[in-house]
């Protein structure tokens, strides 16, 4: 027993030695540092002009585009460029750069650089190359002048905002050798504040970059000098890193324990409607929900509220399709509520009532929100007689039944998100209810000929007067309002944490998670 | 000895075979298209028939299949759908973490659970005896997640005696490239001289590892009592006693001996089941192993990478196997190689 004594007390020891050493080593990191704490893993790809996830977070700091998106003023601001205009009835866009913006390896930023990237973007047509789609060719008449000439009138200045796919990098930062590969290797080639120091695939501290000297804005002020981002995928964990003082940004909290840290000292908590939406999509082409009658039956027994009330917070109701911050949102849209009278009245009116219908509902395992959403529409259809079968899949498997060349094979109703890749509403009504020939991402399966000729007009007409383009959108949403080939269940809410010392932090829904370091304050 | 481990070994590739046979059967029916997963959320139709060309997936199944186990054959596992790297490269940075948290954990459960076990046999049915099976039962029983969360909060969050998350003190990586040589951080921080490193890591390493080790301490503390106490009653210990050794002697010196060989065979075992089975824990603790990955790649359904951490885990075992085998026949020259 004695012996066992002896281990006992030198455990003890041992554990108060650590108790001196190890106490807020992490908090001690240098003010001057920014830690950036997501759930998952940042770099998927390194090649700039094809990155389509996550690397948002980082790419954000090193790469510059050549506008911002504000999505508080609705306005597109200068970056790279610092003025542009458009002619020829939205079909030419000239762009006038910065002058004394480099990259990364000192190269300077100007319109030949700008023009080989874009271009390099534009032929490998991988991620969100799309965006470039208007465009016929770019030309550098001089050294800070860019000209793009467009295939058809579009906002181009919204397009050079994008999120995904604008970014300007040096296409000569490899040398003679094969850029992509380059890239693939953990290297980047950008203008942006910081700069990459160090990369550890897979590992918790997964990037760290270090402040551009060079940068055109200048470090004058008080700035970060340092990013790092941190990998947390358990949120309990996340929580008690930032209440130490080990990460300055979580990016992502369940609702539960947003509000539990809500009101802490030292912590400060924003909460900001997202532009992703999250839809109920109906099957308009087969079974009972190609009747308009029953899809408004259906969309009037669902209870929006009693759906945002049990996620917490999570989630914000959007009348019509466009979220706040995009053009083309309008508070004044019809938007469906629970009314289970006009639900009875709609359902009547199908010729379903009495005749039991069995609903086949789809949404993506793992999704805590839409796992929600479908158990309540699952017993808020139940009165009505409308039994829903509830299946959870993986995406790939919920898109591949989405898609089945048997109609009776696909889903009655399937939850789906979606986002635009940049701040234009057009994504949404081009991807989900444009008339495809087979099925693609409009799992609607939705055709409406006037729709598709307003989607065709749209961007052409927000390229020359914005006001009229909004107003346009105004109008294709009450058409879907109308015609009920889906509900818009809730945008989600961004639930930041953050240590309470950082100063200018703005959550900008144009780019999703991402923080701007440069602009904050420590 | 040379025919047994030749035809083991025979054996071990039979079954290694066997499991990559199985694991691409079960990855190419589970529904769904990889190169939707390749491609990114907004993919165009045309950007995912290009990814399933790269991919290879629009080759006939047994061409792939061809082609896979030739890629196994010269070391290329293929690339993982969700980081986009080569599954081998993404193995070869998560598996020595693995290494570090499930070596250091049979460590503790092993210096902890064999003398619990003499203590828990030579007070059998007496207060120590009914704590250390009690200790034992809670080990096993206790689902590691929530250890691992209870831990957290007290050791990491209330008290602050021991870090919350992480390999190290991320400060270290702050400032300049952390050195790698066996990509865990404790055994590199000594062999290079970074004490700091070498103390940071080991600090971080004690939470998760003392989790990770509760199942196999309460396993080996029962296995270690029930084969002293067998032991202890055989002739052999009695004559011992009359001998005039003291019952700790006889315990200690000569009954634990016979303990070792099955506490050996279950360390073995609990080695490569904990590799992919700790992946609570490791999320908990934000420890970049092969659990954590093998967990993100079957929520992104990751075929390749799930291909290769389930052919990996395979390998582990039957190397193993064939290692205790080998070892005991070593050891114990009761057993004898057939």
């Amino acid at each position: 027993m004695f012996r066992v004594r002896n281990l006992s007390m030198a455990f003890v020891i041992s554990i108060g030695a650590l108790t001196l050493t190890s106490g807020g080593a992490g908090a001690a990191a240098a003010s001057k540092t920014f830690t950036y704490d997501t759930y998952t893993q940042v770099m998927t790809a390194w090649d700039p002009a094809t990155e389509y996830s996550n690397e948002i977070l980082a790419m954000q700091q090193m790469y510059e585009t050549l506008t911002r998106y504000d999505a508080t003023t609705k306005q597109v601001t200068p970056l790279l460029a610092t003025s542009w205009k458009s002619s020829n009835g939205g079909k030419t866009w000239t762009f006038t750069l910065r002058h004394g913006a480099t990259f990364h390896d000192g190269r300077p930023v100007n319109a030949a650089a700008a023009k080989a990237a874009i271009d390099r973007t534009i032929k490998l047509n991988q991620g969100a190359a799309y965006i470039w789609g208007p465009v016929k060719s770019i030309a550098a008449p001089s050294a800070y002048t860019l000209v793009f000439n467009l295939k058809y009138a579009a906002p181009l200045d919204l397009i050079s905002s994008s999120d995904y796919g604008a970014y300007i990098y040096d296409t000569q930062a490899a040398g003679t050798a094969d850029l992509a590969k380059w890239f693939a290797a953990g290297h980047e080639a950008g203008s942006g504040p910081y700069q990459l120091q160090n990369y550890a695939a897979g590992k918790e501290v997964e990037i760290t970059l270090k402040a551009f000297a060079k940068y055109w804005g200048g470090w004058s002020g008080s700035h970060y000098k340092q990013v790092v981002f941190r990998v947390t995928p358990t949120a309990s964990t996340a929580a008690q890193l930032v209440q130490s003082g080990q990460v300055s940004f979580v990016e992502q909290m369940t609702p539960q324990l947003f509000n539990s840290l809500k009101g802490q000292s030292g912590l400060q908590t924003t909460s900001t409607a997202s532009w992703q939406n999250l839809f109920a999509l109906f099957n308009t082409s087969y079974g009972p929900m190609s009747n308009s009658n029953f899809r408004k039956a259906v969309a009037s027994a669902i209870d929006y509220k009693g759906l945002l009330a049990a996620l917490k917070g999570a989630g914000v109701r959007t009348p019509g399709i466009v979220p706040k911050g995009l053009i083309g949102y309008d508070p004044t849209l019809p938007q469906y509520r629970l009314n289970l009278t006009a639900a009875k009245k709609f359902l009547k009116a199908s010729g379903y009532s009495g005749k039991h219908p069995v609903l086949n509902l789809t949404y993506t395992q793992g999704d805590n929100n839409e796992q929600i959403a479908s158990l309540l529409m699952q017993s808020e259809l139940a009165p009505l007689g409308i039994t829903v079968k509830v299946h959870a899949l993986q995406w790939t498997a919920q898109w591949a039944e989405a898609q089945s060349k048997t109609l009776s094979a696909r889903q009655d109703i399937t939850l789906m998100y979606w986002w635009p890749d940049y701040a234009d509403p057009y994504s949404w009504f081009v991807n989900l209810f444009q008339t495809e020939k087979s099925p693609f991402f409009n799992l609607a399966y939705y055709s409406n000929k006037t729709l598709d000729a307003q989607i065709n007009r749209v961007e052409q007409v927000l390229a020359v007067d914005k006001a009229k383009g909004a107003a346009l959108y105004s109008t294709m949403q009450k058409t879907l309002y109308n015609d009920a080939p889906a509900v818009t269940l809730l945008t989600e809410n961004y639930q930041r944490v953050l240590i309470a010392g950082i100063k200018g932090y703005v959550d900008n829904p144009a780019y999703p998670s991402v923080v701007f370091t440069y602009n904050l304050t420590p | 000895m040379i025919r047994f481990v030749l035809r083991r070994t025979v054996l071990s590739l039979v079954v290694i075979a066997g499991v990559m046979v199985i694991t691409f059967v079960i990855t190419h029916v589970i529904p769904g298209d990889p190169a939707v997963n390749w491609a990114g959320p907004h993919a165009s139709l045309a950007q995912i028939r290009q990814a399933r060309i790269s991919l290879g997936l629009n080759r006939p199944l047994w061409s792939q299949i061809g082609h896979y186990f030739w890629g196994i054959a010269t070391g290329d596992w293929g690339t993982a759908i969700r980081t986009h790297r080569p599954v081998l490269n993404d193995l070869f940075g998560v598996v020595p973490a693995s290494f570090e948290l499930v070596g250091a954990a049979l460590i503790i459960a092993a210096i902890v659970g064999v003398p619990l076990g003499v203590l828990s046999a030579r007070w059998k049915g007496k207060a120590p005896d009914q704590l250390v099976r009690l200790f034992a039962v809670l080990g096993v029983s206790m689902p590691a997640f929530w250890l691992a969360l209870i831990v957290q909060l007290i050791f990491a969050q209330h008290l602050h005696w021991l870090p919350t998350a992480g390999e190290y003190d991320p400060s270290f990586a702050y400032s300049h490239p952390v050195p790698s040589i066996t990509g865990m951080p404790v055994v590199d921080g000594v062999l290079t001289g970074h004490w700091a490193l070498a103390w940071s890591s080991f600090t971080h390493l004690i939470l998760p590892a003392v989790v990770v080790a509760s199942y196999p301490l309460g396993v080996v503390t029962r296995l270690v009592r029930a084969k002293v106490l067998e032991t202890s009653e055989e002739t052999h210990s009695q004559m011992m006693r009359s001998l005039g050794f003291s019952e700790r002697a006889v315990l200690g010196r000569f009954a634990l001996r016979l303990a070792w060989s099955p506490v050996v065979q279950v360390l073995a075992l609990v080695l490569a089941y904990s590799l992919v089975n700790t992946f609570l824990v490791e999320a908990v603790f934000d420890w970049p192993g092969l659990g954590n990955y093998a967990a993100q790649s079957i929520s992104a359904l990751d075929v390749p990478a799930i291909a290769g951490v389930t052919l990996f885990v395979a390998m582990v075992y039957v190397v193993l196997n064939l290692l205790v085998d080998l070892g005991q026949a070593f050891f114990d020259p009761r057993v004898r190689l057939a």
